[in-house]
């Protein structure tokens, strides 16, 4: 039998293991709240928050991270393009504080990438870096560069 | 004194009316209009809202916080850290209007304000202070004699720069002319200006603070040394108490300088006076200040000393209840700033809701902070959510009841430095004291700081792969059930 791949994505980032690699992680307690493994002659404890199919909420050390295993069907489906939750876009970007924009980063009709940088928004003399969580082309800038904005202020309209 | 006012909002305005109450006087509080619903402001027994949110508008409008003082028949004003607290002309406006204000004499605070004349007041008391040139130099001859004096390394500062442009450091003699020159000509051609300073210069400086407590009747003491090298932003964020490194003799040495700097400017109340520390433990001044610091609960609980109780019983008149031979260091306290900062996006701030918020218990653990579950934290005053404190009876149990207290609060909503607390109780570098305001620098840069977070992922990954893995014929009914595949 060949050994299977599995991904994981923790935290943001992605991991890839073998079956035989998690076959070989030792359970030492199975309780949720105080599950404990030995892996890689290393005790670890965390708490399963919760389990929803293949989707798990694990507290270490009081930290949280969202795990998301996917095994060869899912990795099948995903690359069908099956398993893609549908993102909600956004039509606009709004000043999530009152500040001062000091750097605007794109352009009218420029199209943006995910995480892209937009524009620099200044509030109690820290600057803040909004970016853009999908793909998306810029309509419009309602803002200039030196203005003051208020909470909720729509700044960049999206298409 | 029978009512004191609070200039001041959030955790440190709660933590300085709990000594008020403590002592039996009445508090009033003053707030911005976001911060109606503050805990400082229902904690009082009175409070006066300011105006808007913008400080200028509310907290740092002395005549508004004076007239509502006057009409509440308050008798002392506590300024707090921040804001007000070094502000003369506040200090005198109180004290006109016939209100104590509880912190040193308008004189002092203008002095020690002023870091050239707070360095020139001190010098004809023997302080240490980095060596260097008091005043710019264009010679180069002079300058080498000057360097050679000093000792390398050297830095060389122009003295028209300023945040970091212009500056050399000449690690050895043979380097300098060359150096000199060109940091000449540099600063010649960015600021129009060839002078420059000449001064030692400290690779691996730590940030050692005394805390000192002067009253009314001459007498100063000191209560020993706080530790402040980990920072980011050149700002504190983890402190301790006593030093992991300062030996006995060098603590009475630069407790007793620490004095006379207090001296010098006839302080009366709690200041701290700021020294740098060399490789080689060597001292030196950097300046005063003239309030309450945010990091003063480490020496509280090393000392058994309520500061703000003493703070105000010095502006009753009262005398020092206690010599310096009384004072005595017990344990060890540890201090971490929580801030509503993401310490893997260069601390930037990440403000928003506490969706969930879980405060740590337990012997040895002191939480100053100042939210709920559901609040906002406001994006118009500092990030800071709160302090926490923990004490054992040397550094290893204080660093280990940090940990565990770390573990167990709980702050959801934005990212905390909560996480970045843990890196460094972890560290080696800490653990062995043998660190330096470059800590963050050298051990947590964004790349060093990813590495650290993907390796706790993975744990995450291996925690949840083990349980899938184990309990997969258990899950396997619900895991069909909820399948995507089948609600298409």
């Amino acid at each position: 039998m060949t050994d299977k791949n599995i991904i994981v994505n923790a935290g943001g980032f992605e991991f890839l293991f073998t079956e035989s690699e998690i076959a070989a992680i030792d359970v030492l307690n199975n309780k949720a709240e105080d599950f404990c493994i030995l892996s890689e002659q290393k005790t670890l404890t965390g708490e399963i928050l919760s389990v929803k199919v293949k989707v798990y909420n694990v507290e270490i050390d009081g930290e949280r991270f969202q795990v998301q295993i996917k095994n060869e069907l899912d990795q099948i489906l995903d690359n069908m393009g099956l398993n893609k939750p549908k993102v909600s876009k956004i039509k606009s970007i709004k000043a999530p504080m009152p500040g001062l924009v000091i750097e605007i980063n794109v352009e009218e009709g420029q199209t943006v990438a995910e995480n892209d940088k937009i524009l620099i928004l200044e509030a109690m003399k820290m600057e803040n870096v909004i970016k853009i969580p999908h793909e998306a082309v810029v309509k419009k800038i309602n803002i200039v560069k030196g203005q003051a904005v208020d909470k909720g202020q729509v700044l960049i309209e999206l298409e | 004194m029978k009512k004191i006012l609070v200039a001041n909002r959030g955790e440190i305005a709660l933590r300085i009316m709990r000594t008020i109450k403590k002592m039996g006087i009445k508090t009033v509080a003053v707030y911005s209009e976001p911060d109606v619903k503050a805990l400082h402001v229902r904690f009082a027994d009175e409070a006066v809202c300011l105006g808007e949110a913008a400080s200028s508008k509310s907290y740092l409008d002395m005549d508004k916080i004076i007239q509502f003082a006057k009409e509440l028949g308050v008798d002392g004003i506590h300024p707090g850290y921040g804001f007000l607290s070094e502000n003369a002309i506040f200090a005198e406006k109180v004290t006109k209007a016939g209100i104590t204000f509880i912190g040193p004499e308008p004189d002092s605070i203008t002095l020690m304000g002023s870091k050239l004349a707070a360095k020139d007041c001190v010098k004809k008391y023997d302080i240490p202070m980095v060596p260097g040139t008091d005043t710019a130099i264009t010679d180069i001859r002079e300058a080498q004699k000057i360097a050679a004096g000093i000792g390398f390394p050297i830095l060389i500062k122009a003295s028209a720069g300023g945040g970091g442009k212009g500056m050399r450091v000449v690690e050895k003699a043979e380097d300098f002319v060359e150096q000199m020159d060109r940091a000449i000509s540099e600063a010649k051609s960015a600021f129009g200006d060839g002078s420059v300073f000449i001064e030692k210069y400290v690779g691996s400086p730590r940030h050692i603070e005394i805390q000192v407590l002067g009253d009314k009747h001459g007498n100063i003491v000191h209560l020993f040394e706080r530790e402040c090298s980990i920072q980011r932003r050149h700002q504190k964020v983890i402190e301790e108490a006593p030093s992991g490194i300062l030996t006995p003799e060098i603590r009475q040495k630069i407790g007793e300088a620490a004095v006379k700097v207090a001296k010098s400017c006839n302080y009366v109340g709690a200041g701290t006076v700021e020294f740098l520390l060399d490789e080689n433990l060597n001292f030196y001044f950097l300046e005063m200040n003239t309030r309450l610091q945010v990091e003063h609960p480490v020496t509280e609980y090393i000392t058994g000393i309520d500061l703000v109780e003493e703070q105000i019983k010095i502006a009753r008149g009262e005398k020092l209840s206690f010599s310096q031979e009384d004072l005595k260091i017990k344990g060890h306290a540890v201090e971490l700033r929580v801030y509503a900062e993401d310490p893997l996006n260069d601390f930037l701030p990440s403000i928003g809701q506490i969706t969930k918020y879980q405060r740590p218990e337990g012997e040895g653990v002191r939480l100053d902070d100042a939210y709920e579950e559901g609040m906002e934290i406001p994006i118009y005053y500092d990030p800071m959510i709160a302090k926490l404190v923990t004490y054992g009876k040397d550094r290893t149990e204080a660093i280990q009841k940090m940990k565990e207290a770390i573990k167990s609060y709980k702050i959801e909503g934005f990212a905390t430095t909560l996480p970045f607390g843990l890196f460094v109780m972890d560290h080696d570098a800490f653990r062995s004291a043998q660190f330096d305001t470059h800590f963050v620098k050298n051990y947590f840069s964004k790349e060093q700081a990813q590495d650290w977070q993907k390796a706790k992922a993975r744990n995450a990954a291996l925690l949840a792969l083990a349980h899938w893995n184990t309990n997969q014929s258990k899950l396997k009914v619900s895991e069909i059930e909820n399948s995507n595949w089948k609600k298409r």
